[in-house]
């Protein structure tokens, strides 16, 4: 890793890219090569494909968020959600679809900046908030989760520290982010698109079947 | 109609018994009609009392045993030559057909008396009864049938018409409690984003203060739950309506909460409202001993029991000897609960618990609390306990 991570913003509200871009001004370790409206906009720019992108989960644009981040996983960079409001039915989606991590965007510079650390080491953002949608997902198809998942889900859920959590269920720091990193792996794995036979039958021969 | 109906039938089975009791005592057959009779008499019952309603089967069996054949048997086994001797059983025919008439639909009831009066008359026929007694009987077994229908019908309407002034009454009053949320909300708005907004447009306030910040940072919390209480599906649910209320309570001291919900199970008001009592109390706890100016409230159900949470991230304390998942001990039992503090006050946890407990306790629920040394406090609220 080169030192610094480069990180772009795609989010629709002005007053929001200019807040963030003098709040990240101040961090060593980020640097803000791009602000867009859209996903369009920061593809068509002349810079590098960042390591991490900051999506708005509600951009106004007539792309579907699916959509938005396939193709800045395509492009090479990592994408960390972020939201005014937990709307918790599209969070799931974006986690399905390939983001690495949920934000609402009430949180301390601090906390942003360790997620974008995180998401560009490869890893998850983890927050209350997206461990609430996670743990009390109403979809059709979310996977199943071990008792384990769930208990360590749901007491991050309710705001304990990742300590505090792994504490209570009698686990190591690392258990437990182990078990949160593998709910969602367990998401992206159920989000991964089936469109043809051919796939699915390559589906079916990953799963084991044949 | 069921008890009347039954009545009908047992004053038939009164009759019925006297008359064999005086005149036809020596003989065997009319004891054994009037046991058969009382059997299914009781049969229907019975299911009527399992079911609470008459259970068509076995009034439809009645009245092909009791209604139709008990007859026949009379005049074959039983050596009814007379219209007086065979009355009776005739009677229990006018109590089958009134039954049928609750139990059955229009066309099976049309058949069911059809075949009453069909087996009856050729009953009276063969004991060769008075043109006049035969007529009187088919006309009793015709009209109870019409009489319980009529008034079967009379009921269930006037059953509906109460079921549906109910209905209005409780969506009048969801309405009412909807608008009460409405105003509440209003007057909320009012008084907080309304004013902050208003006063930073009209300038001369600076925005860029840390009071100014951290109210806007607390105002947008409370906005923002409200966009996410009209993204879920879920109803106005009265624990939600309680515990916002404590929320804001908490929030109009200086306290940012993070609240969530999903899905709390309805529970009765006063439940509600002790839930929201503890939790202001857990909360109160944070904002006073935490050293933290964040608390986070989830709401949830786990397999139809509420169960609220109170978390902060703050200094926490000691929990003693006790295990690290400890649970509620009752009130005053060594008085342990939070007095192992090191960091945290004495008198707050001893607070803490007493109220939290106790409010719980009180209603049939529990509470537990649980923390750690630098690692905040987790107050669970759960009803049922």
């Amino acid at each position: 890793m080169a030192g610094v991570i480069t990180v772009a913003v795609v989010d629709d509200d002005r007053m929001l890219r200019d807040g963030i871009r003098s709040w990240f001004a101040g961090v060593e370790e980020l640097r803000l090569v791009a602000c867009a409206a859209t996903v369009d906009e920061l593809l068509a720019g002349p810079w590098e494909p960042p390591d991490v992108v900051l999506l708005d989960l509600m951009l106004r644009d007539d792309r579907p968020p699916a959509d938005n981040i396939r193709r800045l996983r395509a492009a090479g960079s990592r994408v960390l959600m972020i939201s005014v409001v937990a709307d918790r039915d599209r969070i799931v989606s974006a986690i399905s679809d390939g983001a690495d991590g949920f934000l609402t965007k009430d949180h301390e510079l601090s906390v942003l900046v360790e997620a974008v650390v995180e998401i560009a080491a490869g890893r998850t953002a983890h927050s209350p908030e997206l461990a609430f949608a996670l743990a009390y997902d109403r979809g059709s198809t979310r996977p199943r989760l071990s008792p384990q998942e769930r208990e360590v889900l749901v007491g991050y859920a309710s705001g304990l520290t990742l300590k505090a959590t792994a504490r209570r269920a009698g686990i190591t720091v690392n258990t437990a982010k182990y078990y949160l990193d593998r709910v969602k792996a367990k998401y992206q794995e159920a989000g991964r698109p089936t469109y043809t036979k051919i796939d699915l039958a390559t589906r079916v021969r990953e799963d084991g079947w044949r | 109609m069921v008890i009347a109906t039954a009545l009908y039938r047992g004053s038939h089975l009164v009759a019925g018994g006297a008359v064999v009791a005086q005149h036809q005592r020596d003989r065997l057959f009319p004891w054994l009609a009037l046991v058969a009779a009382i059997a299914f008499t009781a049969l229907i019952w019975f299911m009527a009392a399992r079911h609470r309603r008459l259970v068509p089967w076995a009034v439809g069996l009645d009245v092909l045993v009791t209604g139709c054949l008990l007859p026949f048997g009379a005049y074959a086994w039983g050596g009814a030559r007379a219209q007086e001797s065979i009355a009776w059983v005739m009677l229990l025919g006018g109590s089958a057909s009134a039954m049928a008439a609750v139990a059955f639909g229009a066309r099976l009831l049309v058949v069911a008396v059809a075949l009453l009066v069909a087996t009856h008359l050729a009953g009276y026929l063969m004991v060769e009864a008075d043109a006049a007694v035969t007529g009187a009987h088919l006309n009793a077994l015709v009209f109870s049938a019409v009489v319980s229908w009529v008034l079967t019908w009379y009921l269930c309407r006037q059953g509906e018409q109460v079921d549906e002034a109910n209905r209005r009454t409780l969506a009048a009053e969801a309405q009412r409690a909807r608008f009460a949320e409405r105003v509440a909300h209003h007057n909320a708005l009012h008084d907080t984003v309304l004013a902050t907004l208003t006063a930073i447009a009209r300038g001369g306030v600076d925005a860029n203060t840390s009071v100014m910040r951290e109210r806007c940072a607390r105002e947008a919390a409370y906005l923002r739950r409200l966009v996410e209480q009209a993204d879920d599906r879920e109803s106005a649910s009265g624990v939600r309506a309680a515990l916002e209320e404590s929320v804001r309570a908490a929030e109009a001291l200086g306290l940012r909460v993070t609240a969530r919900y999903h899905e709390p199970p309805a529970v009765p008001g006063e439940i509600a409202l002790a839930m929201a009592r503890a939790a202001t109390e857990a909360l109160n706890n944070v904002r006073c001993h935490a050293g933290t100016g964040h608390a986070y409230l989830t709401a949830a159900g786990d397999s139809g029991r509420l169960i609220v949470t109170v978390v902060d991230r703050g200094r926490g304390f000691g929990t003693g000897s006790a295990g690290p998942r400890r649970s509620a001990a009752p009130e005053g039992s060594g008085g342990s609960e939070g007095s192992g503090g090191s960091a945290r006050p004495v008198t707050g946890g001893i607070g803490l618990d007493r109220c939290v407990y106790a409010r719980m306790r009180g209603v049939g629920g529990r509470a537990f609390v649980d923390s750690a040394p630098g690692e905040g406090v987790r107050v669970e609220l759960r009803w049922p306990g």
